[in-house]
């Protein structure tokens, strides 16, 4: 009963960081799939020098611990723009995130067979229309895997964003613990947390996939 | 493919070239590149800052009870905790405290995130050249602890002279017993034990083969609760050193007036009451 009591208010107490855990994520995953997405296209069909760029800041940035970038949003950015902790760590996670999706999306896009392009455009429809509505439609489902296994990735990476300050669900855990001296359920606790959201995530983006599914 | 692999060399080459220079000034915020030995421009002083905006921000790292910890309902809690809400009680300033982790809090503090650090942290000379610290709020203890049946009675350090007594290899206490007890001929030298970890001293006292060990006086009492061991002696002494209040580099006017509300806190007993309150030794 008393393990009960125990638990209970170690949940109420670690389910506050929820919030702050899912808007980071959510934050990071959009900033992420708007940067990734643009880039992925730059990479495969824009110009060499853009293309060059966008591999640069691909490599340079999968190159750094995302715990740096959050420190240098945080304190050297910040100097120039206000940007307050929970800004800073969840846009350092979007633009790692930028990254990873970039090469999730290019590898999509170099799937779709190089004929549609070419045929796309012999019947008269400009590089941006093709890429729009034949090479795009397909790409995102065939990323849609790999974009689940980064969102859930991005997920974890959330604890990252404490080293500024943010408290979310990990940092309680560890308040928790360093009060309680219960190391076990304080963790197990986080650990539910991250299983739940994880379990959500994928159930969702399972969904997604089957609806979208291509009829080959 | 390769002209291309060249070109991206380069450019990370470039973009690590500038990044190191941005860095370099990183020590010395808000202060244009031409002068980087200068402190942070301080119009008024941060003293003023504070006081003008009626809001210190402190920041701590909240895993340490009892010095600071957050309880069930989310509340800033522990010695550290009561005693900067006394010190911005004295300052006419509202205090708000900001919780990270240990490691971040001094360059927060560089950056001027936060205006104070308190997180029973030990004005070391790294930190020190970083930031600036107060003075001690709260002087380092030491305790001699001896065997749960122990006949032994001390009333200050040196009544250990000539007991078996350990000590953690190359730790303050060591220093102390080697200077004040080995050195002047008090103990001998074979009656000294040194060891890799303070709950091995510990085993050794249980079991008899030393008398006493001198440890920092936090871990004694908790060591002692947990193995059934005797305190004998809580000492300022042995011990070098204290938990200080860390502010921004160059803050002079901040520091001066921080240390006397230090001063006037550990006078008027507020600090002892308080040491009290949250089972300090």
């Amino acid at each position: 009963m008393e393990l009960l009591q125990d638990l209970l208010t170690t949940f109420n107490f670690i389910v506050q960081g929820l919030w702050v855990t899912i808007s980071v994520t959510a934050v990071a995953l959009t900033v992420g799939l708007a940067l990734g997405i643009t880039m992925a296209i730059v990479r495969v069909y824009g110009h060499p020098a853009l293309q060059t760029a966008v591999s640069v800041y691909s490599v340079v940035i999968r190159a750094t611990p995302v715990i740096v970038i959050i420190f240098i949003l945080f304190f050297v950015i910040s100097r120039y723009i206000n940007l307050s902790p929970f800004w800073a760590g969840a846009l350092a996670l979007g633009f790692a995130s930028g990254a990873y999706q970039t090469e999730i999306f290019r590898g999509a896009i170099q799937a779709v067979q190089p004929g549609q392009m070419i045929a796309a455009r012999a019947i008269g429809m400009s590089r941006l229309q093709a890429i729009q509505s034949i090479v795009l439609p397909q790409a995102l489902r065939l990323a849609l895997p790999s974009w689940g296994n980064e969102a859930t990735l991005v997920l974890k990476d959330s604890t990252l964003v404490f080293a500024v300050g943010v408290p979310e669900i990990l940092r309680r855990a560890q308040q928790v613990s360093a009060r309680t001296f219960e190391p076990f359920l304080a963790f197990g606790v986080a650990l539910l947390l991250y299983l739940a959201l994880t379990l959500i995530t994928t159930q969702a983006l399972q969904r997604l996939e089957r609806r979208y599914r291509l009829q080959v | 493919m390769k002209k291309q692999m060249l070109i991206i060399l380069a450019l990370i080459a470039a973009m690590l070239a500038i990044g190191a220079c941005g860095g370099a000034p990183a020590a010395q915020p808000t202060q244009p590149p031409a002068q980087p030995t200068q402190p942070p421009a301080q119009p008024e002083g941060k003293l003023a800052q504070i006081r003008a905006v009626g809001k210190l921000i402190v920041g701590t790292s909240a895993d340490y009870p009892p010095y600071e910890s957050i309880d069930a309902s989310g509340n800033f809690v522990g010695f550290d905790m009561d005693l900067i809400r006394a010190v911005g009680e004295n300052l006419g300033v509202e205090v708000e405290i900001r919780d990270m982790p240990f490691d971040s809090l001094i360059a927060s503090l560089q950056e001027g995130k936060i205006d104070a650090v308190i997180a029973a942290m030990q004005a070391t000379a790294e930190r020190d050249e970083k930031v600036d610290f107060t003075i001690p709020y709260r002087k380092t203890k030491d305790a001699f602890i001896g065997a749960g049946d122990t006949t032994i009675i001390m009333t200050k350090p040196e009544d250990a002279a000539g007991l078996i007594i350990g000590a953690q290899t190359g730790t303050v206490q060591e220093g102390w017993i080697q200077k004040t007890l080995v050195a002047t001929g008090l103990t001998p030298a074979d009656k000294v034990f040194s060891y890799e970890r303070a709950d091995q001293a510990a085993l050794d006292l249980a079991s008899g083969r030393v008398q006493l060990v001198l440890m920092d006086a936090e871990p004694a009492l908790e060591l002692a609760k947990q193995n059934g061991l005797k305190v004998l002696l809580v000492t300022e002494t042995t011990a070098e050193g204290g938990k200080s209040i860390a502010i921004p580099e160059g803050s002079s006017d901040l520091k001066a007036e921080l240390d006397r509300i230090i001063q006037g806190l550990i006078d008027d007993g507020t600090v002892k009451a308080l040491e009290e309150k949250h089972g300090l030794p």
